[in-house]
């Protein structure tokens, strides 16, 4: 039989309509599946961010748990201290989770981040990644794409994106995991993972910002799968800083059908998506080298 | 260090042998080490901190009470002071009692937070200890690191010494838990932080009984389900910011309270200010933090040379109560403000602090202001002796005049 | 637990945005309703594929089949011979290829003949008679149709066995005559009286059947076969015969003697089963069309059948002229084009000059198309083309209480064509007869079906197209056994899951997963299955865009 792609995700009801996010945001649709599948049994933590506008003003919560919202670069650090506050009144079953944008993540945010890594504090750690400071109007930030304009970079951005995945995959934490919007059941799967387990788990989620990218209203799950198929953002897991799987990946489909989607790319001439292809195939291929290396552990070496 | 420490007065309010009760214990702490005791009687379940000198010593001995088993505490190595204090704030409201120390340009790392941590209602008690800020780079007493604070609603207190520290830590949380805010217990470097002193260290029963557990009405907690921290419009700003500042006119006679009871349980008692040979003075000296030592001994000298010279402490700096300073020099025509501080551009901050909070007083005294001991400077009871005679001499002048 | 240590209240958040509108920023609202596959569309007979299609995905061949019948009640033949414009029309066709419809149908036929199913029952009696001239395709479905509407039908048939062109145009290798009998028995076991050797052949006997019957409706086909004099006067009757006596005698069996060299004239699918026969007999075969292959009326896999088995294709091309040998006609050929400007439906072809060729013949077979006999329906107003006059909705002829359809109405000459005629003339008798639920069908334009921008093709992924079995050429030309075969359980189940459903929704929930707003429920007592929460929804459209078949589709709202 054809696989016809029924989505099977079990949702619990914490998210809550009647959010702040734009129409067709798709930010919004990564917090429902996010928080929907750790359930009520959590914290959240959220630095400023769109995430922040969308979790409501109050005296209006967007998310059925309580929240905190912390500084922008204060999430990790500020997760720290309510999970450890919580084992100290015998609540450590409560999950602690932070949903952070890209500049609370990649910039201002990685201190706090490395931080917490290092000491294997015990947090899902959720990047919404869009790839910008889209909620001050679309500056570049450490996220945004090679090449790419936003408002603080007119021109195209001159340097390449952090790869923020493989930077927490090398504090060699119990979990990292990309995912995005376009596959719900994926990142669903993954944050569910993550859940399950103990430390700091970090997923990176992919999440197209309308206004930023320029996409329309309908675009954000579209544009997020073209971003999977053409490599320029593969989905996949690393375990214990050392053990890759791969997801979903490049398909063959040329660079230029994602970028042809987005403003923010439409200034670029044929040099330069063919640079672009270029540094897709070849990170597409570092990252299955990856999943190819095996190393016998060393039998003093423990792993956490 | 390369401190030159021969020249150092050390005193206290109090007798140098301070009386013991049944259960407690007396030991020759340094100011540093006093303040970690007071912190683990206290009961603290998370401590987040980042090293700093001269802090470090307070680190260090929390550190070792947690391995010995006295002291059962989550000792969070943060990453930065800023961190600390992020999980400062978390930590106490997800609903436990937190405690962290710091000096100096930790502090201003944690500035932020600070105001964060106040916005937040966070009841957190913090040690600092007063040193020198970059740039250039120094390691000596000087209060501008917590004068610079004061606009961050953090409560302050100023201490003589480690058994002040120690009482006051114990004390902070009672008052903070009381008004929702959080609270910094502030002595200097040196003089008090790694100056050794015989301290009572009271008995953990008679402090639980003194301080009970800290069981905040609001809590991050997915049984009660409430969140903090919001966007909120100009209106709901203007509330949040005036239940803020109406919590903070609570503080003094919190503080007051709080002392008295500390009084009853533990024989000692500091006030929020001290009046020391005040009666019929013609000049006050007035100071906070380990220059009220030095000047008692100079009180001591002039009263004995004939002349009506009196000490009034400020323990309680911030929220500044000016009530009680008011009636506290009712009727002295003249201050002399001596603080180890600058402000640029203003002056001394506690001359100036004072100043403000006379204006408008009947009969308010002039004020002499003199910036003595900055950077660390050893500042000993004859130069304020001199400097009294001065004032007493002297018509006042607006700005703060340098003194060594 | 003590009591609280604080004194001083402070204000944390403690509602939820649920209680919110942002319904109010809308400019558009999502609407769930069901839109026209362009198979359905494109159907003669409107045929609803995505919803049996389904059904047989699910194993349930027997609903499927009811459901197939509603509109057909000939799928095992139509299934053989349809044109299919569905898969023509298929959504799919921009992925790997259309679905195999046909083939499903031929299949769901095959399962319905081999259990014997019965078509649904009769409706309940109008009271009402109604006589059908002419036992083909539009006769027998019109006639089922009626029944179902609770009508008496009396169908009257020429010849000795109904069936008409299904029986006596398609030869067996094809559709074979068991087919069409058990087909046809499920009609009259409904209930229809079918009275053979019973010709209309004059215009007294239709004046009696209007006085008999409430209505009538004439359905005789088209047998007058079209000739070209030049051939038949140069030939003869001996050496050219028409392609419709000669599929009837030879499925009778009956050896013509034509010689070992025949040349077919004519591009339809009655002239390649003519050409196919042939080759059956033995013998050499020309085809000769007017047309060039690619634009040729019959299907392109009977050309293409037709090659396999030794034809030889001679397109766009015509015998201008023929002259009489003692051995053969002579025919003298050239290629054409056709004039562009022509009416719809007339060949106008245009000698290229120089292209002259000649081709030996035995004996010439001229398929090229047949006219109705209309001299019993002389009071019934014609149209031009030599057909009668008909109302295409409703099957109405100028003459009140007579309709009719099929070939002999129109020149759009295909079974399901015929099939989908008798059906909307049963529906425009019922509504002329004031029948209490019917009414004249409604016309469907490929405008209003999902269109192939609709599809989300990320959620079908690739599956390749199956293809009826077929025998080799060689065994083929052994004889009359059928070429096709009927899909497998296996093939049938994956070819209905190659089906993408368009405008049908099945409940894959994609519009409820990928609402930001969770402003869609899963609301099973809807027939449209969810409901649009009109608080909440801001009108983005994601759900429309991500719902893989057009199942969905956004109205604009006034502000």
């Amino acid at each position: 039989m054809i696989d016809q792609l029924k989505y099977e995700i079990e949702e619990k009801p914490v998210f809550c309509s009647g959010h702040n996010a734009c129409p067709g945001c798709g930010e919004a649709l990564a917090i429902r599946y996010i928080l929907n599948t750790m359930g009520s049994n959590t914290i959240a933590v959220i630095p400023p961010s769109c995430i922040a506008i969308i979790s409501g003003h109050q005296p209006y919560s967007s998310m059925r748990i309580p929240t905190y919202q912390t500084t922008l670069e204060a999430s990790a650090a500020s997760a720290t201290g309510m999970k450890r506050s919580l084992i100290r009144q015998g609540r450590g079953d409560v999950n602690i989770l932070v949903i952070a944008g890209d500049g609370g993540t990649y910039d201002i945010g990685i201190q706090s981040l490395s931080g917490a890594a290092e000491r294997n504090e015990d947090m899902v750690y959720v990047c919404l990644d869009n790839e910008g400071y889209m909620n001050t109007g679309s500056q570049k930030s450490g996220s945004t794409p090679y090449l790419a304009s936003t408002s603080s970079t007119p021109g195209g951005k001159p340097t390449e994106k952090k790869d923020i995945a493989e930077i927490m995959a090398a504090h060699r934490v119990p979990y990292v995991a990309t995912a995005t919007i376009g596959y719900p059941d994926d990142l669903a799967r993954k944050v569910a993972k993550a859940r399950d387990m103990k430390g700091m788990r970090f997923i990176v989620c992919l999440t197209p910002c309308l206004a930023g990218w320029g996409i329309p209203d309908d675009a954000a799950v579209r544009v997020s799968r073209l971003a999977v198929e053409t490599g320029f953002f593969p989905l996949y897991e690393v375990e214990d800083g050392e053990h890759y799987t791969i997801n979903r990946g490049h398909t063959g489909l040329p660079v230029e059908r994602y970028l042809e989607t987005q403003r923010r790319f439409k200034h670029l001439d044929p040099d330069q998506i063919a640079t672009l292809q270029g540094q897709v195939e070849h990170k597409w291929a570092l990252l299955q080298a990856r999943t190819k290396l095996e190393c016998e552990p060393h039998p003093e070496y423990l792993t956490r | 260090m390369s401190m030159d420490t021969s020249n150092i007065t050390v005193t206290s309010g109090q007798s140098c042998m301070p009386p013991v009760q049944e259960g407690d214990t007396r030991m020759l702490l340094t100011g540093n080490h006093a303040v970690a005791y007071g912190a683990m009687l206290a009961r603290p379940q998370v401590v987040p901190i980042y090293p700093i000198t001269p802090q470090t010593p307070i680190a260090e001995k929390i550190s070792d009470l947690q391995l010995s088993g006295e002291f059962d505490v989550d000792l969070m190595t943060a990453e930065s002071e800023h961190s600390a204090m992020c999980a400062c704030v978390t930590a106490s409201l997800t609903g436990v009692r937190v405690f962290t120390a710091t000096a100096s340009q930790g502090l201003l790392l944690m500035h932020e937070m600070l105001h964060y941590a106040a916005g937040a209602r966070a009841p957190i008690v913090m040690a600092e200890v007063n040193r020198t800020l970059g740039s250039p780079w120094g390691f000596w007493p000087d209060q501008s690191d917590s004068l610079s604070q004061r606009d961050t609603s953090w409560i302050q207190y100023y201490c003589e010494s480690g058994q002040e520290s120690l009482d006051t830590v114990i004390q902070a949380f009672k008052v903070a838990e009381q008004v929702n805010l959080p609270a910094m217990v502030v002595h200097e470097a040196f003089y008090i932080s790694h100056a050794l002193e015989p301290v009572v260290v009271p008995s953990q029963e008679r402090v639980d009984r003194y301080l009970p557990p800290f069981n905040p009405e609001h809590r991050l907690d997915p049984l009660i389900n409430e969140s903090w921290g919001a966007v909120v419009n100009q209106d709901m700003y203007y509330r949040h910011r005036k239940e803020l500042t109406e919590s903070m006119a609570l503080v003094a006679e919190r503080s007051i309270q709080a002392d008295a009871e500390y009084q009853e349980l533990f024989g000692r008692s500091y006030g929020i200010i001290e009046r020391y040979r005040m009666d019929d003075a013609d000049l006050a000296i007035v100071g906070f933090g380990a220059m009220c030592g030095t000047s008692r001994v100079a009180v001591d000298a002039l009263r004995a040379a004939g002349l009506q010279v009196g000490l009034l402490k400020i323990k309680l700096f911030n929220p500044f109560p000016t009530e009680h300073v008011r009636a506290a020099i009712a009727g002295i025509p003249k201050l002399m403000v001596i603080e180890r501080n600058v402000s640029p551009g203003i002056g001394g901050v506690l001359a100036q602090t004072l100043k403000a909070n006379l204006y408008g007083m009947k009969d308010a005294p002039t004020v002499h202001s003199y910036l003595a001991g900055v950077g660390g400077l050893n500042v000993p009871s004859r130069l304020i002796e001199e400097l009294a005679k001065k004032a007493m001499a002297d018509e006042p002048v607006a700005e703060s005049l340098w003194q060594r | 637990m003590s009591a609280p240590t604080t004194e001083i209240r402070t204000q944390w958040t403690t509602s939820f945005t649920d209680e919110l509108t942002t319904g109010t920023w809308r400019a558009a609202i999502p609407v769930h309703a069901y839109k026209p596959s362009p198979c359905h569309v494109a159907c003669p007979v409107s045929n609803g594929m995505p919803g049996w299609i389904k059904a047989i995905g699910e194993g349930a061949y027997q609903q499927a089949w009811l459901s197939l019948v509603d509109t057909n009640p000939f799928p095992a033949t139509t299934g053989r011979v349809c044109h299919h414009p569905c898969e023509s029309e298929c959504n799919r066709t921009v992925l790997e290829g259309a679905v195999g419809i046909n083939g499903l149908e031929h299949f769901l036929g095959d399962q319905a003949l081999a259990a014997g199913w019965a078509l649904p029952p009769a409706g309940e009696s109008t009271g009402k008679r109604v006589a059908v001239v002419g036992a083909g395709p539009a006769g027998l479905s019109c006639a089922y149709h009626l029944r179902r509407l609770g009508y008496d039908v009396t169908v009257l048939e020429s010849r000795e066995k109904p069936g008409g062109l299904l029986r006596y145009g398609i030869p067996e290798y094809r559709l074979t005559e068991e087919v069409v009998d058990k087909e046809i028995q499920r009609i009259v076991d409904l209930g229809v009286e079918i009275r053979t050797n019973a010709p209309v052949a004059d215009p007294e006997s239709l004046e009696r059947l209007r006085g008999e019957y409430d209505a009538v409706f004439l359905a005789v086909g088209a047998q007058r076969a079209k000739r070209l004099g030049h051939l038949d006067d140069a030939g003869g009757p001996a050496r050219v015969i028409d392609g419709l006596e000669y599929l009837r005698r030879s499925s009778a069996g009956e050896d013509l003697g034509l010689g070992q060299r025949v040349v077919v004239i004519g591009g339809g699918s009655a002239a390649i089963d003519v050409a196919r026969t042939a080759r059956r007999q033995g013998k050499s075969v020309t085809l000769m069309s007017l047309e060039t292959r690619n634009i040729m009326p019959a299907q392109d896999e009977e050309v293409f059948e037709a090659l396999e088995e030794g034809v030889t294709l001679v397109d766009g091309a015509m015998a201008a002229s023929a002259t009489l040998t003692e051995e053969c006609l002579n025919l003298e050929c050239t290629l054409v084009t056709l004039d562009t400007e022509a009416p719809v439906g007339v060949l106008r072809p245009m000698p290229v000059e120089g292209s002259g060729f000649a081709v030996e013949a035995d004996s010439v077979i001229m398929a090229i198309g047949q006219d109705p006999d209309l001299t019993a329906f002389a009071a019934v107003p014609a149209a031009g083309g030599g057909t009668i006059q008909v109302d295409m909705a409703s099957g109405a002829t100028g003459l009140p209480g007579v309709f009719a359809g099929g070939d002999v109405a129109s020149q759009y000459r295909y079974v399901s064509a015929a099939i989908g005629a008798g059906r909307r003339a049963a529906w425009g008798i019922a509504a002329s007869l004031g029948h209490p639920s019917a009414e004249v069908l409604p016309h469907l334009d490929l405008k209003q079906a999902v269109q192939k921008e609709e599809i989300n093709a990320f959620y079908f992924p690739p599956a390749e197209r199956t293809e009826k079995e077929r025998t080799g050429a060689a065994e083929r030309l052994l004889g009359f056994a059928e070429v096709a075969k009927a899909f497998s359980v296996d093939q049938a189940a994956h070819e209905s899951a190659r089906c993408m459903s368009c405008g049908l929704c099945v409940e894959c929930d994609n519009c409820f997963v990928f609402c930001p707003d969770t402003a869609i429920k899963k609301d099973a007592d809807r027939p449209e299955h969810y409901a649009i929460l009109e608080q909440y929804c801001k009108g983005c459209g994601l759900c429309v865009a991500e719902c893989p078949r057009g199942a969905v589709h956004l109205e604009a709202v006034a502000r």
